[in-house]
């Protein structure tokens, strides 16, 4: 079919599929309420087939990009009635979703009668109900005491909001009023997205529309396919750890990762990683698929479209009831930064002795710290998400990793805001914030450094922290032949007692005035023989202060 | 008498000369890019003949010379700026390389970080400590201070970039700061962040001063000989250059806060679409301003551009306030060709000006959209550029065929192809532009302007669904004839600090008349003419993060119920912009700004020109590709008349610029001799 459409036909639909989903990124974004969406960007747009199809995406964050067909197709599996003017909703991991923080929103598009599209709008909410503020519960053993969980439903019905629901789904929230600003643009952004598909149907007829989207997709696999192609065949193996649970009973759960590379094709089997947990750090089944597609679309060109043609050279295995696909019912919250991180870091060190020129060395992992208190100059409560100390990228076959910018699954994508405002606004001091020296990996090229930030608490009475992450003994992982970055180091330091070491999972840690957090963020793993980094490297570095012990470390 | 334009661009210098009873010439000269003032000392020779006088006959008689210019654009884009020191708060030297954790392109994961503009090794901290609300933590250290110059010297730093932390709300240690190295190093230019952009956001605040610093010194150098040179030619009256924000300062000014000076000509250009919307009586427009590697895309509404803080260039924030323009990479030189998965691309690589399109003849082989437009039959090969530059039409077949190859298409598809890709990049630009502020581009009116645009406007806003164009007479030289209806104009913005409570009326009244007395008084010193006073507030919900810019004109700054005349004037203007507004929601009032404008006396620039007396002659015919290959008029623009009438397709020629007309698309010029165009 795709041979008869005439190539200048199908740019014209290419360029309109990618700038559709970039209007639906700009309504959100100018729209949305919550930090978390307006500043954080934590929300993707995407145009799936009826087929569960990726047409098109816009590249916000990598984590969803191979999730939402997952959602796609689990509405189509729910129900088949769609009219023009519904809209759908969904967060359940075990209907489709990654994890019940991020709701998607999904609009039918019609061509005629014919039903063609969807557009979708996934959006993390800044609250989901449930038994702690934000979703992240260290302590739950079940999805129940993560928050409310949405299968499939019609939020609208050809058009006409139902009220009774929004008000169900509006009441089970913390911060009711929030969440519907951040739905009304949700819908919003997601109506535009058909809007503008309309127009292009009559443009083009919806036929002309569908040979075009086959042959980009068609264009997107060949792409693929011959960049894989000029990997080294064989079979690999890469794992990667998560250092706990958090229950206080498992350490070092691994994840497992044999690729298979064959001609244009990457079969990824996941299957002997080890077995789930009872707490947050499972996966989902469609989590784990969009872990997978994150990897590999790391690994190819970046400039390939990110569609379901350039996923059809990858095949991915894995087993229900591993840490990587959890049975129904399970805790699944911290899926999306963990193990998605670990998932994608196996896959890598796999896929290094394949395409090592493409292999990245290890980016950092996500350590949360959350707190609640009472500011003392107005009298009112606060509540304080951390988003300082990035910590490292890694280092690549081009260059040394980017310092202060993130972790796998969010690679410079979040945006720590500004220190004065935050001093502005909470009764917070910081009093230090800078570059971690030595805390990249070394190598031929050197590790993305972490963040060294002396916090300093100016609160008045006692306040409490939660944090939930990883990364403080796993460190992000060198590759052929550099070395790990450091680990996270977080402490608490009160005057006249011990510095408290916090780790990762942990709720209700006191904090009294005047204490102090040492946070020192990781770095990136190092990439290649640090025999080889260059003597004008290191003396950069040691001019820079960014290495401490400078030359004398070259080839010892 | 003379007011005098001059604009420099990346290829050419253009200027523009208005007498008293409004008559206007028009000059190119080529771009100097090595030494800007050759190239418009010798473009102002050219203009001096076109009027029929001397150099320095013209000079003398000229009122005002008004200097759109790109040094500072092009030490940025260049990395040809000063050698700068930061000199920051201990604890703090990261900032800038920091870029708040933020990384452009998602997927590349292998391209290393770019580098700052400041080294770390040059990224000095002082012992100093200002708290959140203004008070000192810890005081200037004096024994790192003097460490700290002590390292500038031996740096050997040209200039520096002092940059406190809440320096917007107690600058007495970075004005102290700035003393000492005045005293100690009085042959370094020194910026300070309290002087530069008075604001909270230490990472917008911080990069604008670094910008500031890195371009200062080669604006000075050059607007100093500049003006050495024009005085020496016979100029006596002064001499303004435009600035981001449209506006115009006189020299010592632009050098002071030399990062304001980065859009110095796009913004001439937009001064160029108010005016026009004026004459036009067309409130709403889109300028579109394409060139040969980029395109400018900005918004008139009401009349009124409107002003950002949120522009960056070369990957460096400057978040001064300056037009709001978006450049876009594709243009005349946008390359097209076909990827290894068969995707056909026209862009982001670009010809450039070398080897430049095939049909320039310098040994380009790849296809450029200026290539399509010969093979196409809208551009005439031999009259390009007025005959002054003509192109090679085989070479265009050549390098088409190539690529039509490619495709598996005819040389007349693959051409077609090309023009219609690039016109709908051109297309998304401007719908990203306009969605961005809320706006739907299809009850504007597009202005085309700039050399490349009248091939491609009819089809640009066909996409948009645009129904009418005006293309100005002066299209070809809009910013160098815009900056003379540009105004002289001052800012001053600062910080408001609420800290939680409501905004109250006292303070902002203090707050405002204090920006007001240093911004009338900073005019003064330049300008007797009328002044007027623009105050506005950047302010937002409390959960929000993008601040909207409020103008508060027209509000009694003496009401005693002021913060709540101000919260009203939020609402509304959230309202309009993003179809909602929340009164029970908390409101932050971020920035003070004001303006003191100093409007000049214009010459008329609306001399109307004689009526037509008979039908429109076509000079020549030739073929065009419009779906088929048709026989199509060619007018000359120079020779059309108010109240004449043109039917698609057909194609009208200026000495530097080219009008295409689609079927049914219907041309008429209006009584300023300018094309109206109306879509078929």
């Amino acid at each position: 079919m795709s041979a008869t459409i005439d190539p200048i036909t199908r740019s014209v639909v290419q360029h309109r599929l990618s700038s559709i989903v970039a209007e639906m990124g700009e309504a959100m974004l100018r729209t949305s309420y919550s930090q978390i969406l307006n500043s954080s960007r934590d929300f993707s747009l995407a145009i799936c087939d009826t087929k569960g199809r990726l047409i098109a995406q816009a590249d916000h964050i990598p984590v969803h990009v191979g999730a939402l067909p997952w959602a796609a197709r689990a509405i189509e599996e729910r129900f088949s009635n769609f009219k023009p003017g519904d809209v759908l909703l969904l967060n359940d991991p075990y209907h489709g979703g990654s994890h019940l923080p991020d709701l998607t929103a999904f609009v039918p598009v019609f061509d005629g009668e014919r039903r063609m599209y969807w557009a979708i709008v996934r959006a993390h909410q800044s609250d989901i109900g449930g038994a702690t503020h934000g979703g992240y519960n260290p302590t739950a053993s079940e999805i129940y005491q993560e928050g409310l969980r949405v299968p499939p439903i019609f939020l609208y019905e050809a058009g006409k909001l139902r009220d009774d629901i929004l008000d169900m789904l509006a009441l089970n929230v913390r911060n009711s009023r929030d969440f519907r600003g951040d739905l009304a643009a949700m819908v919003g952004a997601a109506r535009l997205g058909e809007r503008r598909l309309l127009r292009l149907f009559d443009e083009f007829g919806g036929a002309t529309v569908e040979r075009a989207v086959d042959a980009i997709l068609d264009a997107a696999e060949q792409q693929t396919r011959a960049v894989v192609s000029t990997w080294k065949d064989g079979v690999f193996h890469g794992e990667a750890f998560l250092d706990d649970d958090g229950s206080g009973g498992r350490e070092n759960i691994r994840i497992s990762a044999k690729v298979t590379k064959r001609g244009g094709e990457v079969e990824v089997d996941l299957s002997d990683s080890d077995p789930q947990s009872t707490r947050f750090v499972n996966s989902s089944h469609a989590n784990m698929q969009a872990a997978v597609a994150m990897a590999f679309a790391y690994l190819i060109d970046p400039d390939i479209p990110k569609n379901d043609g350039c996923l059809r050279a990858l095949k991915v295995i894995a087993k229900q009831g591993t840490i990587v696909w959890a049975d129904p019912g399970r805790p699944v919250t911290l899926c999306t930064s963990h193990p998605s991180n670990e998932i994608v870091e196996a896959i890598v060190k796999a896929l290094s002795a394949s395409c090592p020129e493409r292999a990245m060395a290890g980016w950092s992992r996500r350590f949360r710290i959350a707190i609640q208190g009472e500011d003392p100059r107005t009298g009112r409560n606060f509540i304080w998400h951390m988003f300082q100390a990035r910590p490292g990228g890694g280092a690549s076959s081009q260059g040394d990793g980017w310092s202060s910018i993130g972790e796998w699954h969010t690679v410079g994508g979040i945006k720590f805001g500004s220190l004065e405002v935050a001093e502005v606004r909470f009764p917070l001091h910081f009093r230090h914030h800078e570059f971690l020296a030595d805390s990249g990996g070394d190598g031929k090229h050197r590790g993305g450094l972490g963040v060294a930030l002396d916090l300093v608490m100016e609160t008045q009475t006692v306040a409490l922290a939660n944090t939930a992450g990883e990364g403080t003994r796993h460190r992000a992982t060198g590759m052929l032949g550099g070395s790990d970055g450091e680990p996270h180091r977080y402490r608490l330091i009160s005057e006249g007692r011990e510095p408290r070491v916090l780790r990762t999972k942990e709720v209700g840690i006191e904090i009294h005035p005047g204490d102090w957090f040492e946070i020192r963020s990781s770095g990136g793993g190092g990439w290649g023989d640090p025999a080889e980094r260059s003597q004008a490297a290191r003396a950069r570095d040691a001019e820079q202060g960014l290495v401490s012990d400078n030359t004398t470390k070259a080839g010892a | 008498m003379y007011t005098i334009g001059v604009d420099v661009g990346g290829t050419y210098t253009d200027l523009v000369a208005i007498d008293e009873r409004g008559h206007t010439i028009f000059a190119k000269s080529p771009s100097t890019p090595a030494d800007q003032s050759i190239g418009v000392m010798a473009g102002l020779e050219e203009l001096a003949r076109r009027l029929g006088l001397s150099r320095a006959d013209m000079l003398a008689a000229a009122t005002r010379l008004v200097h759109g210019t790109t040094v500072a654009t092009n030490a940025l884009l260049e990395r040809k700026g000063a050698k700068v020191a930061l000199v920051t708060t201990e604890g703090h030297r990261d900032i800038i390389e920091m870029r708040e954790g933020l990384k452009d392109n998602r997927y590349d994961l292998r391209s290393p970080p770019p580098e700052p503009l400041v080294p770390r090794e040059r990224r000095l901290t002082v012992r100093e400590r200002i708290k959140a609300n203004g008070d000192v933590l810890i005081p200037l250290d004096e024994v790192s201070a003097n460490e700290v110059i002590a390292a500038i010297r031996a740096s050997g730093a040209q200039s520096v970039a002092i940059c406190f932390l809440h320096a917007y709300r107690n600058p007495a240690h970075e004005i102290a700061m700035a003393e000492r190295i005045a005293r100690e190093l009085p042959d370094v230019n020194v910026s300070r962040s309290s002087d530069v952009l008075p604001q909270i956001l230490e990472f917008e605040r911080f990069s604008t001063t670094v910008v500031n610093a890195y371009v200062a010194p080669p604006v000075r150098r050059y607007l100093t000989s500049l003006e050495a040179r024009l005085r020496e030619a016979g100029l006596k009256s002064s001499v303004f250059i435009i600035l981001s924000h449209g506006g115009m300062a006189p020299i010592e000014e632009a050098a002071r806060l030399a990062a304001g000076t980065v859009l110095s000509g796009p913004a001439g250009g937009i001064s160029g679409c108010q005016r026009c919307a004026e004459l036009l009586g067309i409130p709403d427009l889109v300028p579109f301003d394409m060139g040969g590697t980029s395109t400018d895309i900005s918004l008139i509404s009401d009349g009124r551009a409107a002003l950002s803080a949120a522009g960056a260039l070369a990957g460096q924030r400057i978040a001064l306030r300056s037009l709001d323009i978006t450049s876009i990479a594709a243009g005349g030189g946008s390359i097209a060709d076909v990827d290894a998965g068969g995707t056909f691309h026209v862009g982001p690589e670009s010809a450039g000006s070398v080897p430049g399109p095939a049909c320039y003849g310098n040994g380009g082989t790849d296809v450029a959209v200026t290539d399509a437009n010969v093979v196409l039959g809208y551009l005439d090969a031999d009259a390009f550029m007025g005959g002054q530059r003509p192109l090679d039409r085989a070479a265009s077949d050549a390098a088409m065929d190539r690529l039509a190859a490619k495709l598996g298409l005819s040389r007349d598809a693959a051409a077609a192809g090309v023009y219609r890709m690039i016109n709908l990049k051109m297309a998304d630009g401007i719908r990203l532009t306009t969605l961005r502020r809320g706006v739907d581009p299809r009850r504007f009116t597009l202005l085309s302007f700039g050399g490349a645009a009248g091939l491609h406007c009819v089809e640009v806003a066909r996409e948009l669904e645009i129904k009418r164009i005006v293309v100005p007479t002066a299209a070809s030289v809009l910013s160098a004839w815009g900056m003379l209806t540009s105004d002289l104009r001052y800012e001053v913005s600062r910080t408001y600090l609420d800290s939680g409570k409501r905004i109250q009326s006292s303070e902002v009244r203090a707050l405002f008349a204090e920006l007001e007395a240093q911004a009338a008084g900073r005019l003064r010193s330049w300008f007797d003419g009328p002044m007027t006073i623009q105050r506005s507030a950047e302010m937002r919900y409390g959960e929000q993060i993008f601040e909207i810019d409020v103008p508060l004109d027209g509000l009694d700054m003496d009401d005693p119920a002021l913060a709540a005349r101000i919260e009203e004037r939020f609402h509304c203007r959230h309202e309009d912009l993003y179809t909602y507004a929340s009164p029970d929601q908390e409101v932050v009032f971020v920035n003070a700004r004001v303006a003191a404008v100093g409007a000049v006396t214009r010459g008329n620039d609306d001399v109307k020109p004689a009526p037509a007396t008979a039908p429109p002659q076509p000079k020549s015919k030739r073929k065009a590709f419009f779906g088929a290959w048709r026989e199509v008029p060619v007018y000359a623009m120079d020779r059309l008349a108010p109240s004449h009438t043109l039917e698609g397709p057909a194609i009208v020629e200026a000495e530097t610029t080219t009008v295409v007309l689609n079927d049914g698309d219907r041309a008429r010029v209006n009584e300023l001799g300018w094309l109206d165009i109306r879509l078929g």
